[in-house]
């Protein structure tokens, strides 16, 4: 079953770059970027597979069993904008080209230091010999970077600025998990590509890396009430789980400025005291829009705004 | 005596484990899925994979040692070279620390290891004999492929993005000089003549032939779109280009620098490999996770064998002469 699915997939990989992408490719004069080309064919597939099967699985149990009923479409609308240019490559894409002469720039510069960055093989080589924990323990070293990254997003007040713009969603979906102000995914993406050439994760393993992850936090932010029970709350992110630091008053408050910043696995809210496992689901939003703040009504209002609440926090005595 | 009784007795039957194996003994083809970092061993004789095995990140090309003893896979992403049994595929050993090496070969005097580094603009040279780093040296945008002047004194590298070809003299490790050529040069190949440079415009639609002592172009031979990669046929006198975009396999008199047979292929042809009997090409197809077999006497596709994620290099441990 899984060779048939992964054998189709390539198919029409195939198919799509042949057909439509390499004569683009070449017809533009970017035939050196042939072979970056057929792998953004395949993220731009993965994604549109992906929006597509979660439309339909998490999209139907949303509208089965929602958690709370939402009165503003608009809101859904202007997220499901924000999952389209994220997965089906166009965020990530224009991310790419602006950070490879950076980080190429920097690798191909310790080259010539003769440094050549460590990988994770160095230090545990059997894992040359299986994939498969090569990528569980890749995954969970970037889920652990991606937990004080997500804290630092809250504790940081000039980068709290642009991250609340996620955070303003009150009617959240599974839409939501991208609504993300663009500069901050510049400089997510700045600190994950600098950690994945420390650590050695080779492209095609971050696709899948960034696949895995993503399923996980669409689910997360999904409009239902689904816990994954005593022990599966501490091994998973849930929608549960993650609705609590999407709350009002609970989830970017107080000293750790929240709780339940975990990403994928919530052991990292335990291990640095910051889990919250209480079974609620509160209101979500940030508590200044309680007090008439305007996140913005669409995708450029929204990150204008951003910007706009980046330069306050920058004049402000702590950043 | 009991000692050299021992030693015949022991002598003998390693030859007999030796015969038997040879006997039962698949011979097989090694390729290089260079999107999911495994090697394909496939069984020459029934054209079907029968093992895929884990070798590291992002493995492009590969060449057996010049002693034919290994079959070295170069793993771009994972700094690093894999030794593999040429007969079994069975990893022998790693050699860490090369850096970011996609295109890889030796000097035909042995002295020289070639790694060049497309991603980050740099060869390198190693010593061939123990893989110690001699000269990293910055080139101009994205080298690609790798030939040799017969005397082992140049190293040709193909200069992908700034539309060149480079000369790097090997005793003293520096670009001796750099030539201007058409789009996207990849593949070179030195002529069976020792005259020139043929080389693959993968941005354009034919091999450019390069005087290589006087550095002047003195002809372009009309190919397929994506012109790419080459092989010898085995004969002295013909080579094959591949032509990545026009999805067909060339084969060029290298006598009369001129295209003398057309075979389509699908899927993105990309590196090659030749039966010893000269029969059957074998092509790697970047685009569709296979191995295309082609019968040359009629050119027609036999099989496609089904293999990993993006295919690159292909090796057989008996294979037709490389002129």
């Amino acid at each position: 079953m899984i060779e048939w699915i992964t054998n189709s997939f390539a198919a029409l990989q195939d198919r799509v770059f042949e057909t439509a992408i390499l004569p683009l490719v070449y017809a533009t004069g970017l035939g050196g970027y042939a072979e970056q080309a057929f792998d953004w064919t395949e993220i731009f597939l993965i994604g549109a597979i992906e929006i597509l099967l979660l439309a339909i699985f998490l999209g139907a149990l949303e509208k089965w069993r929602p958690l709370e009923s939402h009165t503003n479409s608009g809101e859904k609308k202007i997220d499901v904008i924000y999952t389209l240019i994220n997965r089906l490559g166009l965020v990530p894409l224009a991310i790419f080209l602006l950070l490879l002469p950076l980080v190429d720039g920097l690798d191909g510069w310790m080259r010539m230091q003769n440094i050549i960055p460590p990988k994770l093989e160095d230090a545990l080589p059997f894992l040359h010999d299986s994939p498969f924990l090569s990528f569980v323990f890749y995954l969970v070293i970037l889920d652990f970077v991606a937990y004080w990254l997500h804290r630092g997003q809250h504790q940081i007040n000039v980068w709290w600025a642009l991250h609340s713009l996620h955070h303003s969603q009150q009617q959240m979906t599974f839409w939501s998990d991208n609504r993300n102000h663009l500069v901050d995914v510049v400089v997510i993406d700045i600190a994950f590509a600098l950690v994945a050439l420390l650590i050695g994760v080779a492209p095609a393993q971050f696709v899948t890396l960034v696949v895995a992850g993503r399923v996980v936090e669409s689910l997360s932010h999904a409009n239902l009430r689904v816990s994954f029970g005593r022990i599966g709350e501490y091994l998973l992110v849930s929608p549960r789980f993650h609705r609590v630091h999407h709350a009002i008053g609970l989830g970017h408050e107080g000293r750790s400025r929240g709780c339940n910043f975990a990403v994928l696995f919530p052991i990292w809210d335990v291990l640095f005291r910051t889990a919250n496992f209480e079974n609620v689901y509160p209101a979500t939003g940030v508590r200044d829009q309680l007090e008439g703040r305007d996140y913005g009504g669409g995708f450029w209002a929204q990150q204008v705004l951003g910007v706009k609440r980046m330069g306050e926090a920058l004049q402000s005595p702590r950043l | 005596m009991v000692f050299v009784n021992w030693l015949l007795n022991r002598s003998f039957l390693s030859l007999v484990v030796l015969f038997c194996s040879g006997l039962v003994q698949a011979e097989i083809a090694v390729v290089l899925n260079s999107g999911e970092g495994t090697v394909s061993l496939i069984d020459k004789a029934s054209m079907t994979e029968t093992r895929r095995i884990n070798v590291g990140k992002e493995p492009h090309h590969l060449m057996a040692t010049p002693d034919d003893k290994f079959l070295i896979v170069a793993n771009a992403a994972s700094n690093d070279l894999v030794f593999l049994d040429p007969l079994t595929g069975e990893v022998k050993r790693r050699v860490d620390k090369i850096s970011d090496p996609y295109q890889i070969g030796f000097s035909p005097d042995k002295k020289w290891f070639v790694s060049v580094s497309i991603r980050l603009d740099r060869v390198d040279i190693y010593n061939g004999s123990d893989f110690s780093l001699v000269k990293r040296i910055e080139t101009p945008k994205a080298p690609s492929h790798v030939a040799f002047s017969p005397d082992s004194s140049l190293a040709f590298i193909t200069l992908q993005d700034s539309d060149e070809i480079a000369a790097i003299d090997l005793k003293t490790q520096t670009v001796k000089w750099k030539v201007k050529v058409g789009r996207m040069p990849a593949g070179v190949w030195v002529t069976a003549d020792e005259k020139y440079l043929l080389v693959g415009m993968t941005g354009a639609d034919y091999v450019e032939v390069v005087d290589w002592r006087t550095q002047k172009t003195v002809k372009k031979i009309s190919t397929g779109k994506g012109a790419h990669n080459f092989l010898a046929v085995g004969d002295g006198r013909r080579v094959f280009v591949s032509n990545r975009v026009s999805n067909t396999v060339n084969i060029i008199d290298q006598s009369t620098l001129a295209v003398v047979d057309t075979i389509p292929i699908t899927g993105g042809p990309d590196c090659m490999e030749i039966t010893k009997d000269g029969k059957q090409l074998w092509v790697t197809s970047r685009w569709a996770k296979k191995v295309t077999v082609v019968d040359l006497a009629t050119k027609k596709i036999v099989k496609e064998i089904p293999v990993g994620k993006s295919p690159h290099g292909i090796y057989f441990f008996t294979h037709a002469a490389r002129k």
